[in-house]
């Protein structure tokens, strides 16, 4: 079903916030009404939105990939997206996240076995002196993880395992 | 002229138009500013840092607004750091050093840091040798760099962006040129980047790929070797090859071009044509191509082209010498004097339609233009006016549309009225069916087939559309054929020229008729005294024949019928085609990349193109080949040459009195500079140096008294029950001799389909994908349904030049085939 079928109301009141001319800022909010149910978007749903919004898909393929908040892959419960950008970098981020993919058995942007944890690499999350550090974003929301070190991310899977973040 | 400021670039004084870019008035002024992300066609980003620059600016004291002064001269305060010369606009009294030694450290690191990841394959990057990262490493970079090389990231080379023009994901630099061109110029957005930092990278998911018939234009204007044409991808190196000035032959907008040649041992040995790219025009195509310009050329090669003249012996088609064929073509219309027709194309040049005539005149037949569409004559006394340039329309100014998908059928008009459209030109795009120019259209006007003729009387009527036309400053027609054959665009025609006469839009620049033609010289032939005629199979029927550049056997069976009856046949052409198999003397023609000539578009502008590969085979030039038969015909023409050919022309048909073959290739200094050494700034696209053209005065701007014969309605087609309006549109790649044979449009060309409404289809049960049988007028057919929900009900709208003989409306009888399946 379309996107506009499915959530009629909800792409209705989000339309409503922008002026006509500039309904292609609604990108935004139902590119989340989009991600809500599979933790991404797929290829259909950003057909849906270009034609809502009168763009091209291209387009909104293009913020999708831009922001690390929208996904166009499925991935594990959580995601953990690490920063490599270069402050991060500066402070042993690479190595970090080899080390983190190496004790999960995983290569980035793969999914662990059981489908907890799938791990990222992102550009800066604003957070560069507090490296290494990363975010989680699962089923409880976003939350920075940071000064992070193997042992700490990995009692932090542990926890995560059990359901508590 | 917009204000001038005066500033100095380098310690040199210099005045530019106010409100230009720092980078576009040092180039103005001769100085080169390094760039990459600012290209003079593109509204300035700032994105890539290689303009860096020192920029002072005169202080003012805030008390009295005065400028403070400092040893007798205006003090001058400079940023603290560098700046970007396509970012900042030129003031009054601005100091500007591009080459300060603070400026080219700036410049150095950016092309410093471009290289941490650029894979410098210049020894098999096609871009190499007219590279601006090649360039202007060898200008401003370091020769070592401090990065290490090891560590540099390795990307996909080969990524289709679609199937015309591929990506290297390494060589890109994110200058966010092709995305930008695609956004702001060409109006598709089927670019944009994914991801950020060193993952972004260029993405396209249209459907198909790169969805935009522009996108060779990305190609021309990427800065590095990171987009490339299928067609030119590792075909050549930039240094070997030639150029000669041509003009597009696909359509009548009349693109300027250049064609890049090479000998290759590929081709045998023999020089050939290795890229069409475009040749700046900015009153017509400005720096830009489209993809059929670019990419269809290679109809004139391949094994099809005809090499010598054939005659017909025991049945069958045999070589023969030139004087032998003519001789005989000359006996049987000498014979059948009476009946001799010359059927002739606008794919001919002005040179050979002129030449054609002549013989048909003196010789006492009739001359007549392959062509469904009627107007020419028209276009001639309220055409637009000489001095009309697209790119000057805007506020004020209207444009209407009408019977034309001019994406479709004229993708450079497309693009220029849409960006009137952007400069806030009224648009009125008045069409049976929707078509990509109704997203930019000031008004939509939605009619049905065969109600063009009150479309256009509904403008006496007032309304918000007819009062923004009339009240206009200037207002320009485009007129086609979709829907409709000689007699509907006859009458059309008179339509629009009336409309335009009785709200004073005529002789005058950017006022006027134009005539969105099937064929590149449409106009020209018109202009030389060449008419289309109603009922062509009647035409032909019986005669002596001499068949120019047009394939009617090919193109429709009634036609081919026809031919069979008559006394004589002579097919004149560049390649085999179905017509030149039942000819009785074939004549091989020279493609146009292998002589001279002019053609005339349908603003009509009379362009020069230039030889620039040899003849294939004994082939000669149209007009020669004419002058020839002519002789043995006992008709005296000039065959030397284009030029002579063109001066006796120019002496003869009135409009062009006042042209010499010489002042079609004037040129004069066109803004923005491009093609020059620096390909960084305006991309490969050519610098003119072979002539601009010369706009010919129509009648109504000449003075003359303009007379538009009455409109008369014609009597509508009514379909009966299980039958509908099949009407003909035009498709930009189709089946046509002129773009068949470019492999790697196969799939843009697609397969044959009719568009009905999903009500009309629903009727005949049948189902969008489903085949189904056509038959009208003695054609039979069959194609896949589309549905087109823009369309009226009780209408099969039918692709020309696709397989199906269809060149007016007709009514069809149609049925459904049993099982779904793919067209024959
Ligand atoms: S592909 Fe070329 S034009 Fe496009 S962003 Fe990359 S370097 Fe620039
Ligand atoms: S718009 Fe017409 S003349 Fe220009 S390149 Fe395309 S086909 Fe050729
Ligand atoms: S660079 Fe990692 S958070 Fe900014
Ligand atoms: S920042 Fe000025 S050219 Fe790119």
């Amino acid at each position: 079903m379309s996107l506009e079928k499915k959530y009629a109301k909800e792409v209705k009141q989000i339309l409503a916030k922008y002026p006509p001319e500039h309904k292609r800022s609604a990108v935004m909010p139902l590119l989340y009404l989009a991600q809500r149910e599979e933790g991404y978007v797929n290829k259909e749903s950003m057909k849906d939105i270009a034609k809502i919004l009168d763009i091209t898909e291209t387009e909104v393929a293009s913020i999708v990939g831009f922001y690390s908040l929208y996904h166009d892959e499925k991935a594990g419960k959580y995601r953990m997206q690490v920063c490599t950008d270069l402050p991060c970098a500066l402070r042993g981020a690479d190595e970090f996240l080899d080390k983190l993919c190496g004790n999960l058995g995983i290569k980035v942007g793969e999914t662990t076995e059981d489908g907890l944890v799938t791990v990222e690499a992102v550009m800066c999350l604003a957070a560069c002196d507090r490296a290494p550090m990363f975010q989680t974003q699962g089923p409880d929301g976003i939350k920075y993880h940071e000064y992070m070190t193997l042992d700490r991310t990995m009692e932090l899977i542990e926890a995560l395992k059990g359901g508590k973040e | 002229m917009s204000k001038q400021v005066t500033l100095t670039i380098n310690g040199k004084q210099v005045t530019a138009p106010e409100g230009l870019t720092v980078a576009d008035a040092a180039k103005l002024a001769g100085v080169d500013i390094p760039v990459f992300c600012h290209h003079p066609k593109l509204e300035p980003v700032g994105m890539c840092r290689m303009c860096l620059v020192e920029i002072g600016r005169p202080v003012f004291d805030r008390a009295t607004g005065q400028p403070v002064m400092e040893n007798g001269q205006p003090k001058i305060q400079f940023m603290p750091k560098l700046e970007t010369a396509c970012t900042n606009r030129v003031s009054e009294g601005m100091v500007v050093l591009t080459q300060s030694e603070k400026a080219n450290d700036g410049q150095r690191g950016t092309v410093e840091f471009l290289l941490t990841s650029h894979p410098l394959d210049c020894p098999i990057c096609d871009k190499g040798g007219e590279c601006p990262l090649q360039n202007l490493t060898m200008e401003h970079g370091s020769g070592k760099s401090r990065f290490n090389y090891d560590e540099k990231q390795h990307l996909e080379k080969m990524v289709p962006l679609g199937e015309l023009i591929y990506l290297d994901r390494e060589r890109c630099i994110q200058c966010a040129r092709c995305i930008r061109f695609q956004d702001e110029v060409a109006g598709e957005a089927v670019l944009g980047f994914d991801e950020r930092g060193r993952h972004t990278q260029i993405i396209s998911i249209s459907e198909p790929g790169f969805d935009s018939v522009f996108s060779g234009n990305t190609t021309d204007i990427c800065p590095v070797g990171a987009l490339t044409t299928v067609d030119f991808r590792f075909g050549a190196r930039p240094w070997e090859l030639k150029a000669e000035a041509s003009i597009c032959s696909q359509c009548p907008v009349g693109c300027n071009t250049t064609l890049n040649t090479r000998r290759e041992a590929k081709a045998g040995g023999e020089i050939v044509v290795k890229r069409v790219m475009p040749r700046q025009n900015e009153e017509v195509n400005e720096i830009w191509l489209c993809d059929k310009g670019r990419f269809a050329y290679h109809y004139t090669e391949g094994k099809e082209r005809l090499t010598k003249p054939m005659v017909r012996k025991d049945e069958k088609l045999a070589r023969a010498s030139w004087d032998n064929a003519t001789k005989t073509a000359a006996e049987n219309f000498v014979a059948n004097k009476k009946d001799f027709v010359v059927l002739a194309s606008g794919r001919l040049s002005n040179e050979d339609l002129f030449n054609l005539k002549s013989l048909a005149d003196t010789a006492g037949g009739e001359a007549i233009l392959y062509s469904d569409m009627d107007g020419g004559e028209l276009t001639q006394l309220v055409g637009v006016g000489a001095g009309t340039n697209l790119g000057t329309m805007g506020k004020g100014d209207a444009i209407l549309v009408i019977a034309s998908d001019l994406y479709e059928e004229a993708p450079i008009w497309w693009l220029r009225v849409k960006q009137a459209a952007d400069r806030g030109a009224t648009v009125i795009v008045a069409n049976p069916r929707a078509t990509k120019l109704d997203r930019f259209a000031t008004y939509t006007i939605r009619y049905s087939y065969g109600d063009e003729l009150k479309t256009i009387n509904d403008f006496e009527k007032k309304s918000k559309i007819s009062d923004a036309f009339t009240k206009a400053k200037n207002a320009v027609i485009f007129y086609g054929n979709e829907g409709l054959g000689v007699t509907g665009t006859s009458v059309l025609s008179s339509a629009c020229a009336n409309l335009l006469k009785e709200t004073g839009h005529t002789g005058s620049a950017n006022n006027g008729l134009i005539g969105v033609w099937q064929r590149a010289n449409d106009q020209g032939a018109f202009e030389i005294g060449f008419r289309p005629v109603a009922d062509l199979e009647k035409a032909l029927k019986n005669k002596a024949v001499y068949i120019v550049g047009a394939d009617p056997v090919g193109d429709d069976p009634n036609l081919a019928k026809a031919l069979k009856n008559v006394k004589f046949v002579a097919v004149q052409d560049i390649r085999e085609t179905a017509t030149t198999e039942i000819a009785d003397v074939v004549f091989p023609a020279q493609a146009f990349t292998e002589r001279d000539g002019t053609l005339i578009s349908g603003e009509r502008r009379v362009q020069r193109f230039y030889a620039a590969v040899p003849a294939v085979g004994d082939s000669k030039p149209d007009y020669a080949i004419t002058a020839m038969l002519a002789k043995q015909m006992g008709v005296i023409l000039q065959g030397t040459s284009a030029s002579v050919v063109f001066d006796i022309l120019a002496n003869s048909v009135e409009a062009l009195n006042e042209l010499t073959y010489d002042a079609l290739a004037q040129v004069k200094e066109q803004w923005p500079l491009v093609g020059r050494n620096d390909v960084y700034y305006g991309g490969t696209t050519y610098d003119n140096t072979k002539g601009l053209g010369v706009q010919l005065i129509p009648l109504a701007q000449a003075g003359g008294a303009v007379k538009i014969s009455k409109v008369r309605k014609e009597a509508a087609l009514r379909p009966k029950d299980k039958e509908l309006l099949a009407v003909p549109s035009n498709k930009l790649y189709d089946l046509g001799v002129t773009v068949q044979t470019a492999e790697f449009l196969e799939q843009r060309i697609g397969e044959t389909s009719v568009a009905m409404h999903p009500t009309t289809a629903k009727k005949f049960e049948a189902a969008e994908g489903q085949v189904v049988k056509l038959s009208f007028d003695g054609v039979q057919a069959e194609a896949v349904v589309k549905f087109d929900e823009t369309i009226g009900t009780g209408v099969v709208r039918i692709p020309r030049s696709m397989g199906i003989a269809i060149r007016e409306p007709v009514v069809a009888k149609v049925q459904v085939k049993a099982a779904a399946g793919k067209a024959k």
